[in-house]
């Protein structure tokens, strides 16, 4: 076989609307899992056990069930119970309940390492327990816990991939289309390698830009 | 006026603080003296409502400190410097000492940042206003600790270990500020180890032993050989802290 690229000319365009649902997927689920994990790391910090058993439950549970599993039960097995939801919505849902359980430990972490007397600080300052989290504990436990967070991101863009297999013609499903008309898989997914590892390393990159403005006081730090 | 009234607080099994009376007046200066672990710093941490008493009273100008709905306007006319002076690492200098006039009293922002610059120039360090806590000395974080209390406006500043964590150096440069603030009729609550200097500014000085207040003096007295050194344990404190 001889490799040429040129034959991809006429997909191009189809390629592209499949990166941009890919891209669009994972915009909403990366703020969907960062809420989500956001909300199941203040459950799991929380003075009430019951809160905390419930939060321990939902990320012991999507953690340790395969993605590809808890898309098909969202996407097949819930219309059986009446309930309809478009593939990209389903997508985004799945996506953000799995990232936020492994975003929640990240973020829990982050939390968990935050000097208590900063805390102290602020309650007798008079600022309300929501303004102590949205001022002051998670900026602060973003500082330590955005790389780590990153990874769970970067995960969750390749995670995306799985979306093709309910009918979403994102990236890995556009594809596949073009594969099965043009019956070239080696150009095909020599283009594919190449947008996730773009799509991915633009999100590394913009995760080590963010680590650097959230801890700039930090790197000009007199000794 | 601050009132504690016979306040006991225990940790689990141990009684840290038992059976609490102190009353502070407007323009007092009050120093805590006592060796460590002998209740100073929770008795600050029980009147700005960080531990909760097991019994007795704390109110601030008559708002209880144990109830939640007063809690807030006791908060409100107290504020507190910490040890470790506690600053937010991720704001500036003048984002520390703003937040709370801002959030809490709904000082208009540019308001609460002229206050904030004002405070900044009286402890010198009207130029450090954008830099962030990681970037500073430990004196100019303590000093930056007081400004953001002060820039609340409290009644009552409650000042505990503020200069423990600082060299010789950087404490002199603390203690001047203490010194204006008191020369300015600032009310304080001081917990230290600076007996000297606990002697120049304070108008009373207590001295709290295993939890129990045993000794509260006006200043002379408490250092007369018939007065606060007439308590053994006082007598053998201030001898011991004069060796070193």
């Amino acid at each position: 076989m001889h490799f040429d690229l040129s034959i991809l000319l006429p997909h191009l365009g189809f390629l592209a609307r499949g990166a941009e649902l890919t891209a669009a997927a994972c915009a909403l689920s990366l703020v969907g899992s960062v809420v989500m994990g956001a909300l199941v790391a203040i459950a799991r910090t929380s003075a009430s056990s019951t809160l905390r058993r419930i939060a321990f439950i939902y990320v012991d549970l999507f953690r340790n069930v395969p993605f590809i599993v808890q898309l098909f039960f969202f996407y097949y097995g819930l219309p059986e119970l009446g309930i309809y939801i478009d593939a990209f919505t389903t997508g985004v849902v799945a996506l953000s309940i799995a990232g936020g359980a492994y975003a929640s430990d990240t973020i829990r972490a982050g939390i968990l390492a935050i000097d208590q007397g900063i805390i102290d600080a602020a309650e007798v300052s008079g600022l309300s327990r929501r303004k102590i989290f949205t001022r002051i504990v998670l900026p602060i436990a973003l500082r330590t816990s955005v790389r780590p967070l990153g990874s769970v991101l970067i995960n969750m863009i390749l995670t995306s991939s799985i979306l093709s297999t309910i009918t979403l013609n994102e990236l890995t499903g556009s594809a596949q289309i073009v594969v099965s008309q043009t019956y070239r898989p080696f150009e095909v997914y020599v283009v594919l390698l190449c947008a996730y590892a773009a799509l991915t390393y633009l999100v590394s990159l913009a995760v080590t830009l963010l680590h650097r403005h959230l801890n700039r006081d930090m790197m000009e730090a007199v000794g | 006026m601050l009132k504690v009234e016979n306040v006991r607080k225990a940790f689990s099994e141990v009684t840290v603080l038992d059976g609490v009376d102190l009353t502070i007046a407007p323009g007092e200066v009050v120093s805590i003296l006592g060796s460590s672990g002998s209740g100073k710093s929770t008795l600050i941490r029980c009147i700005n409502g960080l531990e909760r008493l097991n019994a007795g009273r704390i109110t601030v100008d008559d708002f209880d400190v144990s109830k939640p709905k007063e809690l807030a306007e006791a908060r409100k006319r107290s504020g507190t410097v910490f040890q470790l002076f506690n600053l937010y690492p991720h704001m500036s200098v003048l984002q520390n000492i703003t937040l709370a006039p801002i959030e809490v009293l709904k000082t208009p922002r540019p308001e609460a940042e002229a206050i904030a610059r004002k405070l900044l120039e009286s402890v010198g360090l009207a130029d450090r206003a954008d830099a962030y806590p990681a970037q500073l000395s430990g004196g100019q974080r303590q000093r930056v600790g007081i400004c953001r209390a002060l820039a609340m406006q409290p009644r009552y500043l409650l000042l505990d270990e503020v200069t423990s964590a600082l060299d010789p150096e950087m404490t002199a440069e603390v203690l001047a500020i203490l010194a204006k603030l008191a020369a300015q009729g600032t009310t304080m609550l001081f917990v230290t180890h600076e007996i000297e200097f606990a002697r120049e500014i304070s108008d009373r000085i207590v001295f709290l032993d295993k939890g129990r207040l045993v000794v509260d003096l006006p200043t002379d007295r408490f250092f007369a050989a018939d007065g606060g050194r007439a308590q053994p344990r006082v007598a053998q404190f201030l001898s011991r802290m004069r060796k070193d």
